[in-house]
């Protein structure tokens, strides 16, 4: 979002934004200037062997950010792997694989990043980019986990 | 809100005391029957008797008379109607002076009601106890409502009152919600307009508002609520008078029992007073709209009403609050706007015209996202090289906005400087990497680059971005560079390929705006791009480009898309 709502200021969405997720949204208008919601979201869950951070959906300029703080937060639980499961995106857009190149560059020597990525949805944008020279890609989660 | 309930332990303890004042003439007790009474039969009871059935005061216990007992059940001798928990003058409307509420902001936009429509009604929507008895009584059982009516009458208006405010919190913050969480200048003022104009009780409402336009002049609109357009599109805009002078220049609110009899109305020609088929307006209330970070006056709202006395205290507090809000709203509005206008401007004037190339026919495009308001970081260029060479340029800085903009601006000069050195494409693009590396923020862009040498060469390096795309004279399609390279940013590296670019080879270069989106993979945007293409007649017009991107985005297109079209002409007349 391009711009910051001046919300009531008895909303608590308000002054809690950004570390609260039950709280209430404040009302949007369909079709208004806040369209450009994310369609996408990111989880995150801790595994035997590290942190799994998964996306879902449209991964592009309006989600980027969520994965970039998601990616934040996973390195602050000092994970021995971080994957970032692409598996259920939908459209993954040069602003996601931006966040994908930096999250790789920002861990790198402290974290071994792999991503999970099948279907051409996913793959041929990175490979266009050659973004699979330099991320370490596996088809599924399991296989991520898995990899020595 | 939260209401209280209607029959609590309170009003249960109520009416056992009050049916053991029911007393004979001999002091003792008299048996006394409990009648749940609906709103509807209270209704009757109320015009069935005189006016007793009113308690002024606000009190919770009413004594019925004669006719009234008889209606209720025959033989009855007395009887006490306890009402229900609450309902905030539940009769007679706008007969206790002291207690009369604001119209509730939650009322229709239409409501006006008047104290005889709503007296129809004594106990509004709710219901009524009646302690009957058949036996003699004496009176004590009088003393014992008056004593109650003494005691409750001061709590339930309070209770009321209090009600009152809680309404009007309750529609304050709901406006405000609604308000300021638009960004469409005409959607909020038509909002603030209808809200303000249902929560106040006028018989209409406007709200005069000053934007500038492209030109730096300032200009007035107008909304209107509770009245047709019509009604006012005979007048002239509102000029500076005494009347409006002290809403337009921000100096308070002006609130008035008759506006007709204040010493500043009717004071200019030519109307002195309102034009001739003006709404008549008596009451009158006019709150400014004032910028919370400028300080500058946007607009005012003006309140008028046919009767006289109609704005209170309430009314005028309720207005100033969704002036408030208006004000925040529109702040918004026009601060995102003006980020949006800017970074258009921006993005626009650091694209190039495309020089004539003698033997070239150029179509270059760029479109900014048609959905949202998104601006983002395309850019084209065409350059022509010492050697006589042409070079094409084609890329997208990831992101939107104004840094994008800016980082395109920087990225765009950063390789026409590398060109215009005469360096090959692959350092053109390893040298602009390199510099991007060096940018605080980590960057990525994609970028095509292709030098059409003299010698019907066509050389090319192509950074992370999509294949260009080569008709040959024959009809057949190929693309070029296809996943050379990695982004700039990203990629140190950028091979170089070539390919031969000769008289009736068309190029078209363009960005991923035009192939790809949420809904539609970029595999398959690529071929209908392909498909697209072969089917339209050579050269491409900068109508057919036109509506090659129409066609492909369906004209909805949530990303920018630049595109550069090259037709060889031949050796034309350079």
């Amino acid at each position: 979002m391009p711009f910051a709502v001046q919300a009531d200021p008895v909303s608590p969405s308000c002054a809690a934004h950004g570390r609260m997720t039950a709280m209430t949204e404040p009302e949007r208008v369909v079709g208004g200037p806040f369209d450009d919601e994310p369609t996408g979201s990111v989880g995150l869950e801790e595994v035997p062997e590290g942190v799994v951070l998964a996306v879902r959906g449209a991964l592009d300029l309006s989600l980027a950010p969520k994965v970039q703080r998601a990616v934040e937060r996973a390195v602050r639980l000092r994970p021995a792997l971080l994957v970032i499961d692409l598996t259920e995106v939908s459209f993954l857009a040069s602003a996601g694989m931006a966040e994908l190149v930096r999250a790789n560059r920002q861990l790198q020597g402290q974290v071994p990043v792999r991503v999970v990525a099948a279907g051409r949805l996913v793959l041929r944008p990175l490979e266009l980019t050659r973004l699979t020279d330099e991320l370490a890609i596996h088809p599924t989660l399991d296989d991520a986990l898995a990899a020595g | 809100m939260t209401r209280m309930e209607d029959e609590g332990p309170e009003t249960d303890a109520l009416l056992t005391a009050l049916a053991s004042a029911f007393t004979g003439p001999d002091g003792r007790p008299v048996p006394v029957e409990r009648l749940a009474l609906t709103p509807e039969r209270l209704a009757r009871l109320h015009t069935e008797g005189s006016a007793v059935l009113r308690p002024t005061d606000g009190s919770a216990v009413l004594v019925l008379d004669d006719t009234q007992l008889a209606a209720l059940l025959p033989g009855a001798t007395a009887a006490l109607v306890v009402l229900d928990g609450h309902g905030g003058d539940p009769i007679g409307n706008g007969a206790a002076p002291t207690a009369a509420p604001t119209a509730s902001p939650t009322a229709s936009p239409t409501a006006s009601p008047t104290a005889s429509t709503a007296a129809t009604a004594p106990a509004g929507h709710d219901g009524a106890v009646a302690l009957v008895t058949r036996a003699p009584v004496g009176r004590s059982h009088l003393l014992a409502a008056r004593a109650v009516a003494a005691a409750t009458g001061g709590l339930r208006r309070a209770v009321d009152a209090l009600r009152t405010e809680a309404a009007v919190i309750d529609a304050l913050h709901s406006v405000g919600r609604r308000l300021t969480a638009q960004l469409d200048i005409d959607r909020i003022v038509q909002e603030a307009t209808d809200a303000a104009t249902t929560a106040v009780g006028a018989a209409f409402g406007a709200f005069f508002y000053n934007l500038v336009n492209q030109f730096g002049e300032s200009y007035t609109l107008y909304t209107l609520s509770g009245v047709p357009r019509e009604a006012f599109a005979r007048f002239p805009m509102p000029r500076n008078t005494e009347v409006f002078a002290p809403t337009f220049d921000g100096r308070g609110t002006v609130r008035s029992d008759d506006i007709t009899a204040d010493p500043r109305f009717g004071r200019n020609a030519p109307y002195h007073g309102m034009p001739e088929g003006h709404l008549p307006v008596r009451s009158y209330l006019a709150v400014s709209v004032i910028s919370p970070t400028s300080g500058e006056v946007l607009g005012g709202f003006f309140f008028g009403h046919p009767e006289p006395g109609r704005f209170t205290d309430r009314h005028q507090y309720v207005a100033e609050g969704i002036a408030g809000y208006s004000a925040i709203a529109l702040d918004n509005a026009r601060l995102f706007e003006r980020e949006r206008d800017f970074t258009r401007e921006l993005s626009r004037s650091m694209l190039p015209e495309a020089p004539a190339v003698p033997g070239l026919e150029l179509v270059t495009r760029y479109l900014p996202a048609a959905t949202g308001p998104k601006i983002g970081g395309d850019w084209f260029d065409v350059i022509r090289l010492v050697d006589g060479s042409t070079a094409f340029v084609i890329g997208d800085v990831v992101g939107h906005g104004v840094t994008a903009a800016t980082v395109m601006g920087q990225v765009r000069t950063a390789i026409r400087s590398y060109a215009l050195l005469g360096l090959p494409p692959s350092e053109v693009l390893r040298h602009v990497s390199a510099l991007l590396d060096s940018f605080a923020e980590s960057t990525f862009v994609t970028c095509f680059y292709a030098v059409h040498t003299p010698d019907d060469g066509l050389v090319f390096a192509n950074a992370g971005h999509l294949p260009a795309v080569l008709l040959r004279a024959d009809g057949t399609i190929e693309q070029l560079g296809e996943a050379l390279a990695q982004p700039l940013g990203v990629g140190t590296t950028f091979p170089e390929r070539t390919a031969l670019f000769r008289e009736g080879d068309d190029l078209l270069l363009y960005t991923d705006g035009l192939v790809e989106s949420r809904s539609r993979d970029v595999t398959q945007g690529i071929e209908w791009l392909l498909e697209a293409v072969a089917g339209l007649p050579r050269p491409l017009t900068g109508e057919a480009c036109d509506g090659l991107v129409q066609a492909l985005t369906g004209g909805a297109h949530d990303d920018d898309v630049a595109l550069i079209y090259v037709h060889r002409a031949g050796a034309g007349p350079a």
